[in-house]
């Protein structure tokens, strides 16, 4: 019985590995890589006591403890127990990202598109497709753990020792299955690859928000945010191996759930059977615009609501950020009230930055799924219908492109928007909502960047368009970690993001505003002329 | 007769691939065009190019007198379309899509579209992710069959109906030809095109190899001939006019003749005594085969 509901899941797993071997070793490749280079760097940056001392005060801070996760270490400080408490974090949500991705490639991608009725029409188990997709992800998040811990031991970082290494790579690895599992779960109960990606991020969003809101509280309950597991572990202090137990056990529990919902759905249909719609259409669905629309509410409406909590989240510590005079009461002597309030603001407007810049990144997601999906659907065949009908290219693109900018400038209005509301609310003197919405004047055009130019790609060379999604991640990259890590001011400048001032501290700077502005709309003309004149299917 | 549709010599590459080669068609008001032709054999292609969805790398295409890449939204208001593989949003329902591809056109859902549904027995409720292929071809063809255009194109509408649809939609289409609208099928169900078309092309290789109604076709094409004679009629045999002679009997034979020499054989053989004689005119299946094979090279004579 076993066998046969598992029968060929070796041939899968290798097709699937022949299929993915190039996106597996760009990923792990990429993962290891950063974690060495970003070691290398750390070596170089804290290589005075005095430097460490610094820096783990800063770590200490509410605002750093809700970016990074908390820091425990006591005196004296090595460089590795540094990089340790500021990788963990950031990289863990990279590691969940990449599992999502193959989690949901391996199963429910391949029921979309029809590959699964093939396979499953030959000697295979109902359920091997599962079962590979679980090994192959055994296989990346062990192969990414390995390469990991080997890199780290040849950067060799002051304080580091071989079972920290390993800790984190393994730790790492248990990290991904976990989410990896989780969206393995989502795939059984979605009814499309798109819905499996958006409840795994819906998930890993929860869980990273409640870990920060622990923390910043009372990290002793950080235990049982899941995501905080990682955080737990002390690398190259106690280096406790109980966290990866827990992270594996959950898996199972969670990958053992997964099959069992797999064994009583059908083949390309999620666990909730789609019920009867409207006979006919709504009056308002008249074109292409309209259409995007409908297509897109449900996904819209939660990244907004998704930024509004992140932002909401992240505001509600202000409270706790703002308060400088409780970690250091001499603070109040020195400055005085006003001038204690004057301080306070200080550090909160400098988080709000950072978080801003966070939700331009997050907000740009939205806006740039919904410009690739005139490509993806072109190739899914769904246009052929439209271009046949008097919809001319360059009213489908405009439309397209006003989706797009609609749900992303809504997504980045609402994360400053929670984050003002929710800042204010526990804040004893309160920041006023215009001063936080300089962060999003600021960061509005960046974002408007980098929409024209994943219009560029898809109007112009649409083979590449995926690459569109190095800039959100390098933007993170550079603006979270960059300032940890000493990035040349080139390097920071390498994406839009960079190219904003420091808002809302400061008054928008208008130049680079305008500037912006001109070259997104460049772009997006560029792209238009390219989209309308060049041929329309791809396969 | 007025053209409603013109192809002039239209060419189309995909990088280094060739799939159009030299297409030249006329199709006129009223008429109804067939398009046969193996696979990727350049109908779809054709037909892409025809909507303004590929780019012609030369030639040109002209539909209402309007350029096929330039004009193609005036052209389209004018325009009814049903794809071979009708790809549905899966989140809409049927019901949905046809009310949106009428109104694209600046038409609503009509009485006419109600009776479509009930012809075709679709349920409009479901979402398009449910639909099997022939359900989703029934809603692109609902949806053209219901909006009032002046020239139809159906690339293989019928591959996933069954053959109760595939009779409501022949009917469909003779309603149309009855009304005077122009309609371009392209199909490889050649009972349906011999039905429906006045005129057919076939397309082989990205090139038309022939344009014209299917007796003018049959002309160009060899019958079959079963006759017994009372004196022996081996002689015909090594007439180059006469092709796949065999004798069951020295006096009974079957044999293909070309169809310009049929006088001859006929007066031939009633010198020779008919006692029974069928003639059968090639089916457009013959036609197809005869044309297809000849890619091969080894039957190059037996064209025309
Ligand atoms: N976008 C494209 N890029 C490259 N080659 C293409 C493209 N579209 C079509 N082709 C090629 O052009 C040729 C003609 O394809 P087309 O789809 O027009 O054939 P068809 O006559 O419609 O065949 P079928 O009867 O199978 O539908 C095929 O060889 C196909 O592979
Ligand atoms: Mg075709």
């Amino acid at each position: 019985m076993m066998t046969n509901r598992f029968a060929n899941t070796w041939a899968i797993l290798r097709l699937d590995l022949r299929h993915d071997w190039l996106k597996i070793t760009l990923w792990i490749g990429g993962l290891a890589g950063l974690m060495v280079i970003a070691a290398g760097k750390f070596g170089g940056i804290y290589s005075t006591q005095q430097a460490l001392v610094s820096i783990a005060e800063t770590l200490k801070t509410p605002a750093m403890v809700a970016l990074f996760g908390p820091f425990t270490a006591t005196p004296p400080y090595a460089v590795a127990v540094i990089y340790g408490a500021e990788m963990m974090v950031f990289m863990g949500l990279f590691a969940a990202m990449m599992n999502v991705y193959f989690a949901v490639h391996a199963t429910r991608a391949e029921e979309d598109s029809g590959t699964a009725e093939l396979i499953l029409a030959r000697a295979v188990g109902r359920q091997s497709q599962l079962a590979a997709a679980m090994l192959e992800l055994v296989l990346i998040n062990v192969a990414a753990g390995c390469l990991e811990a080997l890199g780290l031991q040849a950067a060799n970082m002051a304080g580091s020792n071989a079972a920290g290494d390993w800790l984190f790579g393994l730790g790492l690895a248990a990290f991904g299955l976990m989410f990896g599992a989780a969206a393995l779960l989502a795939a059984q109960v979605m009814s499309s690859a798109r819905g499996a990606t958006t409840l795994s991020y819906g998930w890993l969003g929860v869980t990273f928000i409640a870990r920060m809101a622990t923390d910043v509280a009372n990290p002793d309950w950080t235990w049982w945010t899941f995501f905080g597991w990682i955080e737990k572990m002390g690398l190259y202090t106690t280096n406790r191996w109980l966290p990866v137990g827990l992270m594996l056990g959950f898996s199972v529990v969670v990958l053992a759930i997964a099959v069992t919902v797999a064994a009583t759905r059908d083949i390309g249909a999620g666990i909730v059977s789609p019920r009867p719609g409207r006979r006919t259409a709504r009056a308002w669905l008249q074109g292409p615009l309209t259409l995007l629309v409908r297509l897109e509410r449900t996904s819209t409406l939660i990244w907004w609501l998704g930024l509004f909590i992140l932002g909401a989240a992240y505001g509600s510590i202000f409270g706790t950020v703002g308060d400088l005079v409780k970690s250091n009461p001499m603070l109040a002597k020195l400055l005085g009230n006003s001038g204690v309030t004057a301080a306070n603001h200080a550090v909160i407007l400098s988080l709000a930055n950072t978080l801003t810049v966070i939700f331009a990144v997050v907000a740009t997601i939205p806006a740039v799924t919904t410009l690739l999906r005139l490509n993806t659907e072109e190739r899914q065949g769904r246009l052929e219908l439209l271009h046949a009908a008097p919809v001319s290219r360059l009213r489908l693109f405009s439309a397209t492109v006003i989706q797009a900018l609609v749900s992303g400038t809504a997504a980045l209005a609402l994360g400053v928007l929670g984050m003002a509301v929710a800042g204010n609310a526990v804040m004893t003197s309160p920041i006023s909502l215009a001063r936080f919405m300089r962060g999003f004047v600021g960061y509005w055009p960046a974002l408007l960047v980098v929409c024209g130019l994943a219009a560029l790609l898809v109007g112009c060379w649409p083979r590449w368009q995926r690459l569109i999604w190095l800039v959100p991640v390098y933007g993170v990259l550079s603006k979270y970690l960059g300032p940890m890590l000493n990035f040349p001011d080139w390097a920071q400048r390498l994406t839009p993001y960079g190219w904003v001032n420091a808002v809302p501290q400061h008054a928008v700077a208008w130049p680079p505003v305008a500037g912006m502005v001109a070259l997104g709309v460049a772009f997006l003309v560029i792209a238009g002329i390219g989209y309308r004149r060049r041929d329309l299917t791809m396969n | 007769m007025t053209e409603v549709l013109t192809v002039d010599h239209l060419q189309k590459r995909f990088g280094q691939f060739q799939a159009l080669k030299d297409i030249s068609l006329t199709i006129h008001a009223g008429e109804v065009f067939g398009f046969i032709g193996p696979n990727g054999a350049g109908k779809s292609t054709t037909i892409r190019t025809l909507l303004g969805i590929l780019r012609p790398t030369a030639g040109h295409a002209t539909i209402f007198g309007l350029d096929a890449w330039r004009d193609a939204v005036k052209i389209h208001r004018r325009l009814a379309y049903v794809p071979g593989d009708v790809n549905l949003w899966p989140n809409l329902t049927g019901g949905e899509v046809i009310d949106f591809l009428l109104r694209l056109n600046g038409q609503q859902h009509s009485a006419r579209t109600d009776a479509l549904i009930q012809q075709f027995e679709l349920d409009p409720a479901k979402k398009a992710r449910t639909y099997s292929k022939g359900n989703r071809q029934k809603v692109a063809l609902i949806a053209a069959f219901s909006s009032d255009a002046e020239l139809y194109i159906f690339d293989e509408p019928t591959s996933g109906l069954d053959p109760l649809m595939e009779e409501v939609f022949q009917q469909q289409v003779l309603a149309l030809k009855q009304a005077g609208k122009s309609v371009l099928l392209s199909s490889h169900i050649l009972s349906e095109v011999e039905r429906m078309c006045d005129r057919i092309a076939i397309i082989r290789q990205g090139t038309i190899i022939e344009v014209g109604s299917l007796s003018e076709m049959r002309q160009l094409s060899r019958s079959t001939v079963h006759v017994t004679t009372q004196q022996p009629l081996a002689a015909i045999a090594d007439w180059p006019t006469v092709h796949q002679f065999t004798a069951s009997t020295p006096t009974q034979a079957v044999f293909a003749v070309d169809a310009e020499a049929m006088g001859q054989v006929m007066a031939t053989l009633s010198q020779l005594g008919i006692v029974a004689l069928t003639t059968t005119p090639p089916t457009l299946e013959d036609l197809f085969l005869r044309y297809y094979n000849s890619e091969a090279g080894h039957d190059d004579e037996s064209l025309r």
